[in-house]
């Protein structure tokens, strides 16, 4: 009777898709013994709009709105990838001044990705201060993406050819201040966490994912860097002017979730050095390439990918010489990455699951389309 | 821009060694892809892994063309770290046909591979968990293909999971 | 001094570090400027820019439409929600518009449509406050576009 009742088998436990700590509607099947993890499995699709379908039955501008709403907290970021492969796929290149205005609101729009993941992260693992402090400067940011474009989340912000809306007359005043300022508030982020014991504690050793296995898994981004891999794709295989300023790839080398806060801090860093140069540099010039109002592209298929906060993002359109692209195919970073969820929590405490789900950075709008 | 016919080292070196790799290696707006037959593919992808060092797998997806005899187009997007290259490999099933899955050569296709299936049916042999991923279980139909509407659902589902009389 | 780092020893016990972040804390109580928004007394600024409610403007001089009926916001649109219903008139030779539907419930308020208007009759105005108690309501007439939405205000 006593041993039957104390029997430890596997245990299966639901993290159901309504979590406070999954980011979104996920849902993460764990297998645990006693406390410990022994293998997660996950459920997607509880997000799953159809996006790709809909991408064959819109033009290639109409289907920019859309593409904004699937990492729905980097819109900016999803419609430069989408311009810039259609812009490939018809040979046309948007002129320098629109590139420059690309570059600062992509890279602002990375800032504020991070601060989002920051706050939310935090908030995951206890650290409920550093939200209200990440949402005050995440709030600056989408000010002026509302002055710019009149929306602040799903922006909508770039246009096939270049920019539709010119930059707005207090643009460069207010970047350089939103950048003058966020320094010293990435330090005060800093000062809150990265010497905080707990802090250091909850989260070295936990998540560890080493660079073979991040190939393996095809997994890019933040957590590629931390694993130890120098790669970006904004330094291997530039675009949008990216070879003009000047700025490093953070990279850590063990692999585990604090090494992935410091990138991504890091990379908070040199995304306001950016912006600096580029603010420095605006060319003057028109906004938009001359391309038909009816874009019909030729036959002919293109991939071009970015480096969304997310990871590579990358966009492959099939074009059969009609209005509508014949297939869109998006290749999203966070499903890619959300794979190797299972190869890190092996080992890990509940507790653990949370912070390494946290630190995968995912957006369900993104792994679901 | 047109499609030009590319062909270094690696397309020799390819052509040596896969004597059936199908189709030309070509060159499209500065991609280079060329077409191989399904069967070859896990020991294409394993041999320009190790000996090619194209071991990132970036994407796999397909493409839906109904009036070709052979129906679907698998798209293998592959990257060299040591290169700085892309390279993309298509393949052209059949609808009854059952592709080698290339999980074993890259453990990241799995996932992509069950959406594969899961939007377009294409079961592929050899898969540890072939099962829809982003669609419940039960659902009937595979969205992407070119015959499915786009405000097409499976109903029976619909008003037996949701309790409605359809989505729309 | 003992062989041992004494200031990390310190630190350990006396809680240095976590003292650090709540000084952050402390240092933050009573901004100089404070970021919420006391919503429905005081109704936020946004940008001229501001995608919200759409409207058709009225050419001040003469009290008639500005738009000519030629159907580009209703094609631009992703999600064809906008229906023109115009009749030509014999005697200019112009269309006139007769209705304008739009449906606000499937709108994402892109802007398409605004920026397809040849001449600025459609506009997407800086109201956001466009709940309706039907969803027969969220379609909104040509009457409605010119006017604008009169949310009842509570005092």
């Amino acid at each position: 009777m006593a041993t039957t009742f104390l029997d430890s088998s596997e245990l299966v436990l639901n993290m159901g898709p309504q979590h406070p700590s999954t980011h979104g509607v996920l849902r993460v099947i764990l297998k645990l013994d006693g406390e410990k993890v022994i293998g997660a499995e996950c459920v997607i699709g509880y997000l799953h709009r159809g996006v790709e379908k809909i991408g064959e039955n819109r033009t290639y501008q109409l289907f920019a709105p859309y593409v904004d709403r699937m990492d729905y907290v980097s819109a900016v970021s999803n419609g430069l990838g989408y311009c810039l492969a259609v812009e490939k796929l018809i040979g046309a290149e948007a002129p320098p001044r629109a590139q420059a205005a690309r570059v600062i609101l992509t890279e602002l729009n990375r800032v504020a990705s991070h601060l989002l993941w920051l706050g939310t992260h935090a908030l995951d693992i206890g650290a409920i201060t550093p939200l209200f402090y990440t949402m005050r400067e995440r709030e600056e940011v989408l000010k002026i993406f509302e002055n710019y474009c009149g929306a602040r989340l799903t922006t909508h912000a770039f246009r096939i050819g270049g920019l539709q809306y010119e930059l707005y007359d207090e643009f460069e005043e207010q970047v350089k201040t939103f950048c003058d300022e966020f320094a010293g508030k990435i330090d005060e982020y800093e000062e809150l966490l990265t010497g905080n014991r707990i802090w250091v504690d909850r989260l070295t050793g936990v998540g560890i994912l080493n660079a073979e296995d991040c190939k393996q898994y095809g997994v890019t981004g933040p957590v590629l860097r931390a694993s130890g891999v120098v790669w970006d794709v904004r330094k291997a295989q530039p675009y949008s002017g990216y070879d003009r300023y000047d700025f490093d790839v953070p990279t850590r080398r063990n692999g585990d979730t604090f090494d992935r806060y410091f990138v991504r801090m890091a990379e908070m860093r040199q995304s306001v050095r950016i912006i600096l140069q580029a603010i420095q540099q605006i060319p003057d010039g028109p906004i938009m390439a001359r391309i038909p109002k009816v874009l019909k592209p030729p036959p002919g298929e293109v991939y071009v990918s970015i480096e969304a906060p997310k990871g590579e993002l990358g966009y492959f359109i099939v074009s059969d010489g009609s209005l509508r692209p014949y297939r869109v195919r998006v290749r999203p970073p966070s499903f890619v990455n959300l794979q190797a969820l299972n190869k890190m929590v092996k080992g890990a405490l509940i507790a653990d699951v949370v912070a390494i789900i946290g630190t995968i950075d995912i957006v369900l709008g993104e792994v679901d389309r | 821009m047109a499609v030009t016919p590319w062909s270094s080292p690696l397309t020799e070196r390819l052509s040596d060694r896969f004597t059936y790799v199908a189709g030309e290696f070509s060159t499209y707006a500065g991609q280079r892809f060329f077409t191989a037959t399904s069967a070859i593919l896990p020991a294409l992808l394993e041999y320009l892994k190790t000996d090619e060092s194209f071991d990132f797998l970036v994407d796999l997806t397909a493409v839906d063309y109904p009036q070709r005899a052979q129906r679907f187009e698998l798209v293998y997007i592959l990257y060299s770290y040591r290169l700085n290259e892309r390279l993309r490999i298509k393949s052209n099933v059949a609808e009854t046909e059952k592709p080698p899955t290339v999980t074993g050569v890259f453990a990241g296709a799995n996932w992509l591979e069950r959406e594969a299936f899961d939007m377009f049916g294409i079961e592929f042999a050899g898969h540890p968990d072939m099962r829809r991923i982003l669609l419940p279980d039960e659902w009937q139909g595979h969205p992407l293909r070119k015959d499915y509407g786009i405000t097409q659902m499976d109903n029976d589902w619909v008003r037996e999971n949701l309790g409605i009389d359809s989505g729309q | 001094m003992f062989g041992f780092p004494f200031i990390r020893v310190l630190r350990a016990v006396f809680l240095m570090d976590l003292l650090q972040g709540l000084w952050v804390t402390f240092r933050n109580q009573n901004p100089s400027k404070i970021y919420t928004e006391q919503y429905p007394t005081e109704r936020p600024k946004v940008s001229e820019r501001y995608r919200g409610a759409p409207r058709l403007n009225i050419n001040p001089d003469n009290g008639e439409t500005l738009c000519i009926s030629c159907n580009l916001c209703a094609l631009a649109c992703p999600e064809n929600l906008i229906v023109v219903g115009s009749e030509r008139n014999e005697q200019t030779r112009h269309k006139d518009l007769i209705t304008f539907t739009y449906d606000l419930s499937r709108c994402m308020f892109c802007g398409l449509c605004e920026d397809a208007c040849p001449v600025d009759a459609l506009e997407l105005t800086q109201d956001f406050e466009l709940a309706s108690y039907t969803r027969e309501g969220a379609i909104w007439d040509r009457q409605m576009l010119e006017e604008g939405p009169h949310p009842a205000r509570y005092k």
